[in-house]
């Protein structure tokens, strides 16, 4: 593995929920050890089963790894850590003002922002704190703070006026009053995670288009503030022996080798590994130590039954759909789930029984919008340009605030404003024109606001309601767009995930994300399931089986309804290919 | 000298989450308040979603929004007294509650209305 050799003292790998960072940390931890050094494994992975991994409770303490020598590990639980930022603020005002107004600064308090600074806060020590860290030879993260969060420590503006005094302008640091280190620590912390002799990060992808667009994006973003020496792992790529089994499989196969031989030219300049897919559980030593080996020694457990299940398909959800005539249907779900697909799919399969239909994306490369504009009776495509919007929306911005600001308020505003946040209400705000369509057609669009963001808009929607109240003016006294997406009538919201645990836990996250604001998800969809397609080869019936255990969670504890797509053959563009995505 | 106080409703930040429309209203008080501040006028500002403790303590403020809820901020006090809610004074009543002689005081160019207390 090239990104082992000659390790600097931290190593940070990052990359997007499922990909495999804990476990590509866990083994890499595994093998510094057993080379002599003296090693620390900090994982702030919220679903971290770094504990179930060694077969111990490990929790937020250093904690020895008695059954391998020299290794450490620690567990921190970045919505906790969240939760004791919130509660700093929020706990000496519980029971003095109203109930309504403590729940609304909660939820200020509440986005990604937040629970990621907290745990970069509770990590900086460790890159700081000579007494903390001098017993390792090796401190080694699952995860990595994100170009935003860095830039934004980095800004003299985001310190001058709000965590020195306490209070002053707000920011994606605002709500973090609570912030307990010295602005020379953070400072020394961002110097340390930029400096190639002491970091080395380790971008993790799958061997998929989408997935390793996403990792080129952090790949630049990082490299722009000054972490150069980046190295990548191509996690999971199906062996080239299991074409010969399965059909399945070798269409896997050809995927994936397309989707490396495509591979952005940022990450082809990168030092690269590749780890293959495992037929075995990444739990345990003997496992995890595995995962690395070029030969892996036939101790197999091999799944002898079929695997096969009995879950509902898509053209179950699309018959409860469509027993309506109009209404908006929300894909919701993080990158790469396969979201815009199944839109698509649901959109041109309503148009396919005769109902009006509205489909519109963001789908980024256009070429499954391409394929159905104008080309169905009773769909309309359109598509929305995520960035173009994003960028439309933050000029607006400056234009009327940035102009009052002086330079460090400037630079502040401007990293704000490139938050994720910024992007979801950009996004948000050009969907909310098409979306009062839905009374009288369907509108299907493959994308969602976060609860967080619903709140956070209602409460300022609620304010301006009021000005404008009193101020004389009854025009704006419409139904907001939380309003109709709060009500089961008009809006169906679909959550979209994978047959994994990090994937189903994210899109439990956002449940309940949503729920706060008032929504219940109405079905979920299990995407790209390799059990739903009925694999031959071990290795594929082994992923499969792997599967059952998460489909069983979503059918019988998360979802009021689901269904389970199968892993095609194909990439699904094009209208055959999608109408096959609701009847498989 | 009298001290006003500004109550703001929960003004998260400056990424125009608050900002969906960018409020001209808030943005003319930035202005008029830093205009206040060099022509002498003690004010000091809180944001309900940043110092909430500054809410609850005043018990005042504390009974109005328990009244009226938070959807009627901005509450402004004179030395401690109630005397504007649910808007922004304009820059003459400032000037009246700080005793400031609009004709002598020349309007200023802010410095930015973000140096405050609070977001804009």
């Amino acid at each position: 593995m090239l990104f082992l050799e000659q390790p600097p003292r931290f190593l940070f790998f990052t990359g997007k929920g499922g990909v495999g960072k804990t476990s590509i940390a866990c083994a890499t931890a595994i093998t510094l050890a057993h080379c002599g050094k003296r090693v620390l494994l900090v994982s702030t992975d919220p679903a971290s089963n770094v504990g179930q991994v060694f077969g111990i409770t490990i929790g937020n303490q250093i904690t020895s790894i008695t059954a391998v020598e020299r290794l450490f590990a620690l567990e921190i639980d970045p919505q906790a850590a969240a939760e004791v930022y919130r509660e700093r603020i929020v706990g000496p005002v519980r029971g003095k003002l109203p109930e309504s107004i403590v729940k609304s600064i909660e939820e200020q308090l509440s986005g990604a922002c937040t629970t990621e600074i907290a745990a970069f806060d509770e990590f900086t020590s460790l890159l700081t704190y000579s007494t903390l860290n001098s017993g390792y030879d090796h401190i080694i993260f699952d995860t990595a703070p994100t170009g935003h969060t860095i830039r934004l420590l980095q800004l003299p503006g985001a310190w001058s006026n709000f965590i020195e005094e306490g209070k002053g302008d707000a920011s994606c640091l605002g709500p973090l009053s609570g912030l307990v280190k010295q602005r020379a620590q953070y400072k020394e912390a961002v110097e340390a995670l930029a400096d190639p002799l002491r970091t080395r990060l380790v971008l993790v992808s799958r061997a998929q288009e989408a997935t390793l667009r996403e990792v080129a994006r952090t790949c630049k973003e990082l490299a722009a503030i000054g972490i150069s020496q980046q190295y990548l792992v191509i996690n999971g790529i199906l062996p080239g022996s299991e074409a010969e089994q399965d059909v399945l499989g070798k269409a896997i196969v050809n995927r994936e080798q397309a989707a490396l031989a495509a591979m952005p030219d940022i990450l082809k300049s990168l030092p690269c590994d590749y780890v293959a897919l495992k037929p075995f559980n990444l739990v345990g030593l003997d496992a995890l130590h595995l995962l690395f080996a070029k030969n892996i020694p036939q101790l197999m457990p091999e799944v002898d039954q079929p695997i096969s299940i009995d879950a509902p398909n898509l053209s179950a959800l699309v018959d409860e759909i469509a027993a309506n005539s109009h209404g908006l249907i929300m894909f919701m779900g993080k990158g790469g789930v396969g979201k815009t697909t199944l839109a698509a799919a649901v959109a041109l399969e309503l148009a396919n029984r005769g109902l009006p239909t509205h489909l519109t994306t963001t789908d980024p490369a256009a070429h499954l919008t391409d394929t159905l504009t104008g080309a169905v009776k009773n769909l309309a495509v359109s598509r929305i340009d995520p960035d173009g919007e994003t960028e439309r929306y933050r000029e607006q911005v400056l234009k009327t605030k940035g102009t009052q600001l002086d330079s460090e308020g400037l630079a502040l505003l401007k990293e704000d404003l490139r938050s994720p946040c910024t992007e979801e209400i950009a996004v948000f705000q050009a969907f909310s024109r098409v979306i009062r369509e839905a009374d009288k057609q369907f509108v299907v669009v493959d994308t969602a606001p976060t609860g967080h963001t619903l709140l956070l808009l209602d409460a300022t929607g609620a304010y301006h309601r009021e000005v404008s109240r009193q101020a004389g003016d009854n025009g704006l006294l419409e139904l907001t767009p939380m309003m109709q997406l709060q009500d089961p009538k008009q809006t169906r919201v679909l959550l979209v995930t994978l047959a994994e645990t990090t994937p189903v836990l994210e899109a439990l996250n956002l449940q309940e994300d949503l729920r706060r604001a008032g929504i219940e998800p109405w079905a979920w969809i299990i995407n790209n399931s390799v059990a739903a397609a009925e694999p031959h080869s071990p290795l594929l019936k082994q992923r499969a089986y792997n599967e059952l255990s998460e489909i069983d969670a979503v059918a019988h504890h998360h979802a009021t309804r689901y269904a389970v797509v199968p892993l095609l053959m194909e990439e699904p563009v094009g209208r055959e290919c999608l109408s096959e995505l609701i009847h498989a | 000298m009298k001290k006003i106080q500004v109550f703001d409703p929960a003004l998260c930040c400056s990424t125009g989450v608050c900002g969906v429309d960018v409020d001209q209203a808030l943005i003319n008080f930035s202005a008029d308040l830093d205009w206040a501040k060099q022509n002498g006028a003690s004010i000091e500002r809180f944001n309900l979603a940043q110092q909430p403790m500054a809410f609850a303590d005043n018990p005042t403020v504390k009974t109005f929004l328990e009244l009226s809820g938070q959807e009627a901020l901005p509450l402004i006090l004179l030395d401690g007294a109630t005397v504007l809610t649910g808007r922004y004074p304009s820059r003459a009543e400032l000037a009246r509650w700080a005793d400031i002689t609009l004709a002598e005081a020349e309007p200023k160019t802010s410095k930015g209305c973000c140096s405050g207390k609070s977001c804009c």
